[in-house]
């Protein structure tokens, strides 16, 4: 009967890690695939954007809404990266 | 797709500039820490830390200091996680439904609230698959069978596959505004099934069974450090939630951001190619 | 609103009738999806009987996406889809008379399906008044949330698929308790229906009223 419930809390804990391990590594690989600095052929309107952009909203939890300013890695200023 | 975006994008993702990513190896011990320096990375590392404790207490309290049930015996250690599990689940889809009205919203209409829906399904989705897999678990040494069409079991199979649909639409490509509109309306019409699903299969169930459902002495019977413990187990796997929300927004934050820069960078990376060649 | 949905409705199941896919293709898939239950559950009539009501419905279920998978592509040939949305066409009204058209076509095939199940399966088709009522109720719930979905996946190029994914698991209500009634209907006990009826009846207004509400903004999305 115990090895039920061994493999409840290992499924568990174990699916858990590999979700959150995927999430940590695509974040990664997907910050490494946008360089900092932008396409020279483009204008980058993304600064006027950031400017604009309202504060943070009074969101869900206060995890997601603190995310939601600090999500983007690379900013406009580093243009000549 | 536009190499441009408008210069005033109600659909704005991009947070305050940051300090520049070192792409290379020497320079990111140095970016690891200058990413950290962040409050809000700061705030997500301590979410995640106050989370794994929580977790690992409820293990540990769970499977050994907890003393057995007088019923169930040592079956009762499921009941710490499972639960807390099929909490989160609700939880996750509730945000999901909260965040897919407010997205609809005209006045609150933002990509932070679509992205948001789908960052909480998709973890809702990966707690439901574990609600599954330790209600089975639990029902295969108490009924001998690793399915019975438990009311809420059943709800959940049901859910598992609604929004692994819902998923599936998000990922269909198309234009991001169209896009968010319709998820955010799949996830309306999804969340509201969900109690006529478990209204349906509570009766549909209880018609051929006698009234005493093993669900309600689930809970009836937990006291004392079992019942601490079942709390700590409900408010960390929540922790725990939020963490996985937080990356997976972030996540999506980024994806978008390829999807719009993708084509610009390539075309840029061509560009660089064809200078240098000759 | 109505007026639109009126029009909306004749159109489509005028389409239907000079086109006929109804007739030649949904109809006789149904017939064979019953015969293939009959296959699997069968010959034993100790298994089909029991079985029947709940037969019949996944099979209507089936069809009922069949239906819908019609009933927009018939929009998405020749611009038809900008033409509605510049048509000035009450969107509300759209909607209803799209589902009103599904619903027609599934109920007629209900009728026929309903008269070769009790064929094949062996049961005497009692209870005629919660047997019409349940259909009814819930048809119109089915053909709600088809053209709901429908108009999500509708721009989409993997409609065929998505469809059907988002579909059945919505309508799994609508399946337990339409089975249900038809059950209590065949053992001769109708008033014991009248619960899942109700059920029907509620997941029906439900999703009416959603498809009014949100085709709008669903239509307006290329």
């Amino acid at each position: 009967m115990s090895g039920y419930i061994e493999a409840g809390y290992i499924v568990t804990l174990g699916a858990l890690g590999v979700y959150a391990a995927s999430l940590v590594g695509r974040e990664r690989s997907a910050r490494r695939r946008l360089p900092a600095p932008r396409p020279r052929a483009t204008s980058t309107p993304v600064t006027g954007a950031a400017a604009v952009e309202a504060p943070a909203d009074g969101g869900r939890s206060a995890a997601p809404a603190d995310e939601g300013r600090a999500a983007t890695p690379p900013g406009p200023p580093g243009q000549g990266g | 797709m536009s190499l441009t975006s408008p210069p005033v994008s109600p659909v704005g993702t991009t947070g305050p500039p940051r300090a520049v990513e070192a792409p290379t190896a020497p320079g990111a011990v140095a970016h690891a820490r200058r990413r950290l320096r962040t409050r809000a990375d700061a705030a997500l590392f301590a979410t995640g830390l106050v989370g794994v404790a929580g977790v690992v207490a409820t293990v540990w309290l769970g499977l050994w200091v907890t003393p057995p049930d007088q019923f169930m015996g040592n079956l009762v250690r499921l009941l710490y996680i499972h639960p807390p599990l099929a909490w989160v689940m609700f939880l996750a889809y509730g945000v999901s439904f909260l965040a897919s009205l407010l997205y609809l919203w005209p006045r609150t209409r933002s990509a932070r609230f679509d992205r948001l829906a789908g960052a909480a399904a998709e973890v809702g989705v990966v707690f439901t698959g574990l609600t599954l897999v330790t209600g089975s678990l639990w029902g295969r040494p108490t009924w001998g069978q690793w399915w019975t069409w438990d009311p809420l079991l059943t709800t959940t199979a049901l859910l598992f596959v609604l929004y692994l649909g819902y998923l599936a639409l998000r990922r269909v490509p198309g234009e991001p505004e169209a896009r968010a509109k319709r998820s955010a309306i799949a996830a309306l019409i999804a969340f509201i099934d969900v109690p006529i699903v478990y209204f349906s299969v509570l009766w549909w169930k209880s018609l051929h069974q006698a009234p005493s459902i093993d669900l309600t002495t689930r809970k009836t019977y937990v006291h004392g450090s079992m019942a601490w413990t079942l709390l700590l187990g409900f408010v960390s796997f929540t922790v725990v939630f939020a963490w996985l929300v937080a990356h997976r927004y972030r996540l999506a934050v980024l994806e978008d951001r390829e999807e719009r820069e993708g084509l610009a960078l390539a075309l840029a990376e061509r560009r660089a190619e064809a200078a240098e060649a000759p | 609103m109505w007026r639109d949905a009126a029009l909306v409705a004749a159109k489509d199941l005028r389409v239907e009738l000079r086109a006929k896919i109804g007739l030649n293709q949904v109809v006789p898939f149904a017939l064979v999806v019953l015969v293939l239950f009959g296959l699997a559950l069968g010959p034993s009539d100790t298994e089909l009987r029991p079985a029947a009501a709940g037969l019949f419905w996944v099979t209507v279920l089936f069809a009922a996406v069949l239906a819908v998978q019609r009933s927009f592509a018939i929009e998405a040939a020749d611009e038809a889809r900008d033409g509605l949305r510049l048509s000035g066409l009450d969107a509300g009204g759209i909607f209803l008379g799209k589902a009103a058209a599904v619903a027609v076509q599934l109920i007629v095939l209900e009728l026929v399906l309903a008269l070769v199940a009790s064929l094949l399966f062996d049961t005497h088709l009692s209870g005629a008044g919660l047997l019409v009522g349940t259909c009814v109720a819930a048809t119109a719930g089915l053909a709600a949330v088809g053209t709901i979905y429908g108009a999500v996946a509708m721009g989409t190029r993997v409609r065929e698929t998505l469809l059907p994914l988002l579909f059945f698991p919505l309508v799994a209500p609508v399946l337990l308790a339409a089975t249900k009634a038809w059950k209590e209907a065949l053992a001769g006990t109708p008033s014991h229906g009248l619960g899942w009826l109700s059920v029907l009846g509620v997941f029906a207004l439900a999703y009416l009223a959603i498809g009014t509400v949100a085709f709008g903004p669903l239509l307006e999305d290329g």
